[in-house]
């Protein structure tokens, strides 16, 4: 299921109201919306990042050059910054993955965790290892992920 | 108006030919006109399950090849009088049977039936897919194991990318006992996997294998739990809304109605 979309919306006519050059370095077009949940066998191989809304399965593979979010269980193999991007991160309502991995590092949960996690958690590389943290909605930067 | 509904489960041994003979003897015992379609071409069980192995002369393979006329590879079932069974070939595969031929033998039957059941085999190969083009509605089977409720994720994947949407679910083989103590998935871990619909748990039951293997069907068994269960299924197949059994018969009440035959 590679998804491809394009970014060229038609020129208007009029001239349009620039945005100020702060927030366009805020903005992130390169995602795509995944409006259900991901079963066993479906995987999605993007350019960019990755929304989810719905669980993603044991089975189903997620590879991304961006960030991959879940807005469900995240039960499946995931991986963000798939070419390289080690600023990547992984976030769910539920991270349970079977296997997930950032940039080239590969990380799996440990064999005696029983219990989920109860509340949204992200992952992300910080010096040089997987960490993950339960989610805040915002760092003292202001930044999501 | 007739229904089309095929029962898959990915994984093989977690009932599928089980439970499509008795939703049928269940549907055919309340009078409807029910067929069976074995599509496990080269493997075929529903025959046996049936015990009606023995009055095979024409199979599916030789009503698409144009060998025999639909009517003359029908076979009646020997208890139900409204069950026919149309049985899979033995000595061919899965090849020999195309989805374009399934659509159009599905909808032949469905003229003359008001169900058209339809056992697929395991796996999610030719077979499956032919077992899939002509239905209308899904049954996943599942058992409470993580490699058959990982199967069943995938089948019912599949089934959505073939435009058989809401399948519903049938956990099959549950033992209480071990949910209760943790030992087995549950229905609620299974339902939190599969996001589907409900339509029946049927218990682990002895009878099941009894009567499986002397060619009955234990949807007639008036007192065994696992029939009780089918009879459930196939009255919310005909579109009655029926409570979820109680499983749990460990506790005192549960052994006094089962000593007194309430279940």
């Amino acid at each position: 299921m590679a998804t491809e979309i394009k970014n060229s919306p038609p020129e208007p006519w009029f001239k349009k109201a620039r945005r100020p050059k702060e927030i366009d370095e805020m903005i992130d077009e390169n995602t795509i919306l995944v409006r259900r949940t991901l079963r066993s066998g479906q995987k999605i191989h993007f350019d960019g990042n990755v929304v989810v809304v719905g669980d993603v399965n044991p089975g189903a593979e997620i590879v991304a050059s961006g960030h991959i979010i879940v807005l469900g269980a995240l039960r499946g193999v995931v991986h963000a910054g798939a070419s390289g991007d080690e600023q990547a991160a992984v976030l769910a309502f539920r991270l349970q993955p079977t296997q997930l991995r950032i940039a080239n590092h590969i990380t799996r949960p440990p064999d005696d965790e029983i219990t989920g996690p109860e509340q949204p958690e992200i992952a992300r590389i910080k010096d040089n290892m997987v960490t993950i943290e339960v989610f805040q909605s915002s760092d003292r930067y202001g930044n999501l992920i | 108006m007739s229904e089309i509904i095929v029962v898959t489960s990915g994984k093989g041994g977690v009932g599928k030919t089980t439970t499509t003979a008795n939703i049928g003897a269940g549907l055919a015992a309340l009078g409807h006109k029910v067929v069976l379609v074995d599509a496990d071409i080269g493997l075929r069980n529903l025959d046996v399950v049936l015990g009606l192995e023995n009055r095979i002369v024409y199979d599916i393979t030789d009503v698409t090849e144009g060998h025999c006329r639909l009517r003359q590879a029908l076979i009646k079932d020997k208890r139900y009088e409204g069950l026919f069974l149309l049985p899979a070939a033995q000595t061919k595969d899965k090849t020999a049977v195309n989805p374009e031929q399934m659509k159009k033998l599905c909808g032949e039957l469905a003229a003359e039936f008001e169900y058209v059941i339809i056992d697929c085999p395991a796996g999610i190969e030719q077979g499956f897919r032919n077992a899939i083009a002509g239905a209308q509605k899904a049954i996943v089977v599942t058992t409470p194991e993580v490699a058959a409720v990982r199967d069943a994720d995938r089948v019912i994947g599949l089934l959505e990318a073939a435009e058989l949407r809401n399948p519903a679910l049938i956990i099959n083989r549950i033992r209480p006992k071990m949910v209760r103590h943790g030992d087995m998935m549950g229905i609620e871990d299974i339902i939190d996997i599969l996001a589907v619909d409900l339509l029946g748990v049927v218990p682990e039951d002895e009878l099941v294998v009894i009567s499986t293997n002397r060619g009955e069907t234990v949807v007639s068994d008036e007192r065994s739990r696992s029939g009780q269960a089918y009879r459930n299924i196939v009255r919310r197949i005909k579109g009655e809304a029926v409570p979820m059994m109680n499983l749990d018969d460990s506790g005192f009440l549960g052994r006094l109605r089962r000593i007194i035959g309430l279940k």
